[in-house]
């Protein structure tokens, strides 16, 4: 017996080896719960290849979507249209990079708690945009392709970014089979996912790198005839502006100043100031990454130099990214940046809640005190505050050349220095036409509407 | 009744979130307690030899005897040790009856065992006989009655009435908490079931126990760990499959009626070596009709139909497997045994492979290789037994291309989770899901996943009830394993230290192959979680293994499967 009783150690053999791959198990379990909880197909999070559980609701607390099941949109087709392409499809056309980055916090999940939560509540996620600003921006844009956005340089919430075209999920019209071009690019999100070509909205980027690198530079005079001659080619200009200093040249928004100013800012510098100011560079925020622009004047001939520096050339810029670079602007040279998912919920218990991010400096306050300045006196003198009621706005309008027979991209780029509305904008037209006269009254509009819900 | 049922729906909203958020918590607190209650004393017993008999030697020495059956030779392992050149390493086999008769046993030693000077191969020793083994001789002393009674006060007492009875109302209130909620969330139509199915648990410990208080057997602590498990399982039930509730309730009857006859007749050896023979026909007939009128359901042919019934006989195997891998220490000496044993193991291994059941014969080949280490001690002859395996899998994989299927995504479920990997994905998920302490009974997602109830039991347990459940219903099978091996060093009789292990064993292998294939540790093999997975024939097998461990069980008033006597004596016949 006393053998037999020596061999029993054969069950304690198993034993361990049912301890030892449990224990592994576990270990396994605690480093890739995580990630097995929010793998796509993870049937309490998703639903197909969108996220499937929890509501979304919009500033105001207008509810947007419930991922549950079959996904439930907004009541209004105007709200479904004007924000659709931040809730994604029920197909997978359109993503919603924002909701599935915070999947684990809208499922509530938790190591320990996994993702129950009391009464099978499910995550409400509260996104910073406003549904009625939306649906206002929408409707400005009026069936034109382009982008308008709005965000608070001091918070960072982006109150509105509307991308137009776009449809009513609800009633998804034969986008496939059309042949109008209505629906081109329609499951982009412009303002993320586009470049366009700037124009003179790029000469803000011109007048502050002049303004950190040429000393003299607002000393200096500017004689416009109508055209600038460099080598065999043309700059030209609307009209002949004449003696001009940088200010007049700027709310002129004259080509030959400020093919000038780009030469004696020189490409090298150019390039630096562009990276500096993060013109061209991608944001990222709440696992959204937006379209990288394109910059370049090092190695390109003196003519191209200048007209980058008007926003021409090979200049690409992405909306979001611009509208950063504003609000860096109106915050003396240090912005924030921006976000859309405000606060997520689950229950009683907040899961998540948006920090502002401070970005780097930029630049020194006193050049973007002047470019404020100069902006401002675009608006007072030009286009007229009777555009922005109530609001002290500064701003720069652009045409942006897209060549051909089609007609120019109109843009207009500007912020609000009204402490109670500290807001940056953009507003960006596909072949629109001219940008002061297209874009400024959707800005006001847009602005106005704003106000209410700030 | 159906007023009862719809009157409790209507409580939904408002208490079943509140009972859930309470389970949570209180679920694993109360099985944690219960186990905790249950184990502590199985694994805590005093374990002191037992005297049972003298040996007295020409020169006065006077050597104890310490078990039921007793190895005598030089060996230094032998229970009794006769260090002397004419004595063979293993020469012969004393043993002791239930009646405290003594007998001994020639093992095919050279020299043969004398007995009041005549060769003898087994005898009845009587009180004077002079025993002569290797020139050396020597009387047997047994101890007296009055000894033996001393012995049995002394032996460790199993728990009393008392905790038994608290055990069993710790267990019952978990039920009546289990079932409430989902009296409050399962579909109406399966309502009627999952209530009887958890009330008709109950019914049965309650039953149970009070026949063990009729018979004065007060340990019920294995029986207690059983039916919890069972519990857990009517629970994955009641969510995963609730119209089947009462097949299960049935199979557990069946189970605790295996249960009962298994240890009655372990109960005596004399009977316990006669069943072996039924036991042998009975396994190896299982077999042969289900290849014979088997069906074949998801790539094995392991299934029996007859009308309503779907039976794997191949479980019930496993139990006559056990009893045909037990043996006597006398019987165990001899080389003869150990052969008849691997040839009817090649025969059942033979129909396995015919039934194409991978599972299954990878359970008895491990039970094989536990008998067969616990008879010979012989590392080598595993070696060569693993080999053979070896070589008969890498054939079987070529030959079948569902199983090399399952072995080509382990370990890369997730490069293919909509494909080979979707199953295993999806229950890894659900269990990252549940967290540590689930998501309530009845609120999980696993119950859309194909085998929830049986295969990835594991799945729907850890997503529900939470990975504290999981591994507190592991821990009842490391611990019941645990317990197994703490009594094999007072076992009295190998037969019961074969059985207990072999049975031990087998759970393990079960619960190694289903919980860790389940998680991608391991392939994945289709294996059930004893006690809990859904299926009849898993129930009565898992029942069955039970009935060996128990009669391992030998403290004192512990055990029905060993025999009990007036006055608390240990031995004597009524």
């Amino acid at each position: 017996m006393n053998r037999i009783a020596g061999r029993a150690a054969i069950t304690v053999l198993l034993t361990l080896l049912l301890i030892a791959g449990f224990s592994f198990f576990v270990a396994e379990y605690v480093t890739k719960a995580n990630d097995w909880v929010l793998f796509t197909g993870s049937p309490h999070i998703y639903n197909g290849t969108n996220i499937g559980t929890g509501t979304v609701i919009d500033r105001e607390g207008v509810m947007l979507l419930d991922m549950e099941g079959e996904r439930t949109y907004g009541e209004s087709a105007a709200v479904r249209k004007s924000t659709l392409h931040w809730l994604g499809d029920r197909y997978g056309y359109i993503s919603a990079p924002a909701l599935s980055h915070y999947s684990a916090q809208l499922a509530g999940y938790d190591i320990v708690n996994g993702v129950y939560s009391y009464g099978q509540n499910t995550g409400v996620a509260k996104l910073s945009i406003s549904a009625q600003v939306q649906t206002t921006a929408l409707e400005a844009l009026d069936g034109r392709k382009g982008t308008v956005a709005v965000y608070n340089y001091e918070t960072g919430e982006i109150l509105c970014a509307v991308t137009s075209p776009t449809y009513d999920p609800d009633n998804v019209p034969d986008i496939e089979n059309d042949q109008s071009g209505a629906y081109d690019g329609v499951y982009v999100n412009r303002f993320t996912q586009s470049v366009f070509i700037p124009g003179s909205i790029f000469k803000i980027v011109t007048l502050a790198a002049a303004l950190e690198t040429v000393d003299d530079i607002q000393q200096q005079s500017f004689y416009c005839d109508g055209v600038y001659t460099i080598g065999a080619d043309k700059i030209t200009c609307e009209a002949a502006h004449g003696n001009q200093d940088l200010q007049q040249a700027f709310r002129n928004s004259c080509n030959t100043a400020f093919a000038q100013v780009a030469l004696q800012v020189g490409a090298e510098k150019m390039e630096k100031y562009v990276e500096q100011f993060g013109v061209t560079k991608s944001v990222s925020f709440d696992g959204i990454t937006t379209a990288e622009g394109n910059y370049e004047a090092v190695d390109a001939a003196d003519a191209n130099i200048a007209w980058s520096g008007i926003g021409q050339y090979n200049d690409q810029i992405n909306p979001c990214a611009f509208l950063t670079f504003l609000g860096a602007i109106a915050k003396e040279g240090k912005g924030v940046e921006p976000h859309i998912v405000s606060q997520i919920f689950v229950g009683l218990s907040e899961t998540y809640e948006a920090d502002t991010v401070s970005g780097k400096r930029i630049m020194s306050a006193a050049t973007a005190e002047t470019v404020a300045e100069f902006m401002r006196s675009n608006v007072e003198y030009k286009y007229g505050d009777d555009n922005f009621p109530g609001l002290t706005v500064c701003a720069k309008t652009g045409t942006g050349e897209v060549g051909g027979d089609n007609k120019p991209n109109a843009m207009l780029a500007g912020f609000v220095t009204d402490p109670e509305y500290p807001l940056a904008f953009v507003v960006f037209v596909e072949n629109g036409g001219y940008g002061a006269s297209v874009c400024l009254p959707i800005a006001s509009r847009v602005l106005e509407a704003c106000k209410n819900v700030i | 009744m159906p007023e009862i049922f719809d009157s409790l729906q209507g409580l939904q909203g408002a208490y079943l979130n509140v009972l859930i958020a309470v389970m949570r918590f209180l679920a694993p607190a109360i099985a944690a307690l219960l186990l905790f209650r249950c184990f502590r004393p199985l694994l805590s017993f005093r374990r002191e030899p037992e005297i049972w008999a003298w040996l007295c030697l020409s020169d006065g020495t006077k050597l104890p005897i310490t078990h039921w059956e007793n190895v005598i030779g030089r060996h230094k392992k032998s229970d009794i040790v006769i260090d002397f050149p004419t004595v063979s390493r293993s020469h012969g086999v004393l043993t002791r009856y239930d009646d405290g008769s003594w007998t001994i046993t020639d093992t095919d030693s050279s020299g043969g065992i004398m007995v009041n000077g005549k060769k003898v191969r087994i005898w009845a020793l009587q009180p004077e006989d002079v025993i002569s083994i290797g020139g050396i001789e020597m009387t047997l002393q047994p101890i007296s009655r009055r000894q033996e009674q001393k012995l049995a006060q002394l032996r460790t007492k199993a728990s009393t009435v008392g905790t038994g009875i608290c055990n069993v109302l710790l267990l019952t209130i978990f039920q009546i908490l289990t079932c409430l909620i989902f009296m409050m969330c399962a579909p109406q139509e399966a309502m009627k079931s999952v209530f009887l199915g958890f009330c008709g648990i109950a019914a049965m410990q309650w039953l149970l126990l009070l026949f063990y208080i009729c018979i004065r057997r007060t340990s019920f602590e294995v029986e207690t760990i059983a039916f919890f498990m069972c519990t857990m399982g009517m629970a994955v039930i009641a969510t995963v499959t609730p119209t089947e509730a009462m097949k299960q309730l049935i199979a557990i009857a069946m189970g605790l009626f295996t249960f009962l006859l298994i240890g009655w007749s372990l109960r005596n050896l004399e009977r316990a070596k006669k069943m072996r023979y039924l036991a042998a026909v009975a396994g190896i007939g299982f077999l042969v009709i289900t290849l014979l009128f088997g069906q074949e359901i998801y790539g094995a042919k392991n299934w029996l139909i007859i009308g309503p019934l779907s039976l794997q006989p191949s479980e019930l195997s496993k139990v006559c497997f056990v009893f045909i891998g037990a043996s006597t220490m006398d019987r165990l000496m001899k080389k003869r045994n150990l052969i008849s044993f691997i040839v009817y193991s090649v025969m059942v291994c033979g129909c396995l492979a015919l039934m194409n059941d991978f599972g299954t014969a990878l359970i008895f080949f491990c039970a094989f290789l536990v008998i067969a280490y616990l008879r010979s001690g012989s590392v080598g002859t595993l070696g060569l037994a693993v080999t053979a395996l070896g070589f008969a899998g890498v054939v079987a994989l070529k030959i079948a291309p569902h199983a090399l299927r399952r072995f080509a995504s382990w370990r890369h479920i997730w490069e293919d989770p909509l494909g080979a990997g979707y199953q295993q994905t999806r229950t890894l998920m659900c269990m990252a899901s549940g967290g540590l302490f689930g998501l309530g009974a009845g609120q999980g997602y696993m119950k859309n996943v194909f085998a929830a109830d049986s295969d990835m039991v594991v799945g729907t347990i850890t997503e529900e009830w939470g990975l504290v459940m999981l591994v507190l219903l592991i821990f009842c099978v490391v611990a019941l394993a645990f317990f197994t091996v703490r009594s094999a060093a007072v076992g009295r009789s190998s037969f019961y230290t074969i059985g207990s292990c072999t049975a031990a064993s087998i759970m393990l292998v079960q619960v190694i192959l289903n919980a860790l294939g389940t998680v991608d540790v391991l392939p994945l093999t289709g294996v059930t979680f004893p006690f809990i997975s859904n299926g009849g024939s898993s129930m009565i097998c898992s029942w069955g293994l039970l009935a060996f461990i128990k009669a391992a069980d030998t403290r004192q008033n512990a055990s029905f499967a060993v025999r009990l006597t007036k006055k608390g004596g240990a031995v004597a016949d009524e």
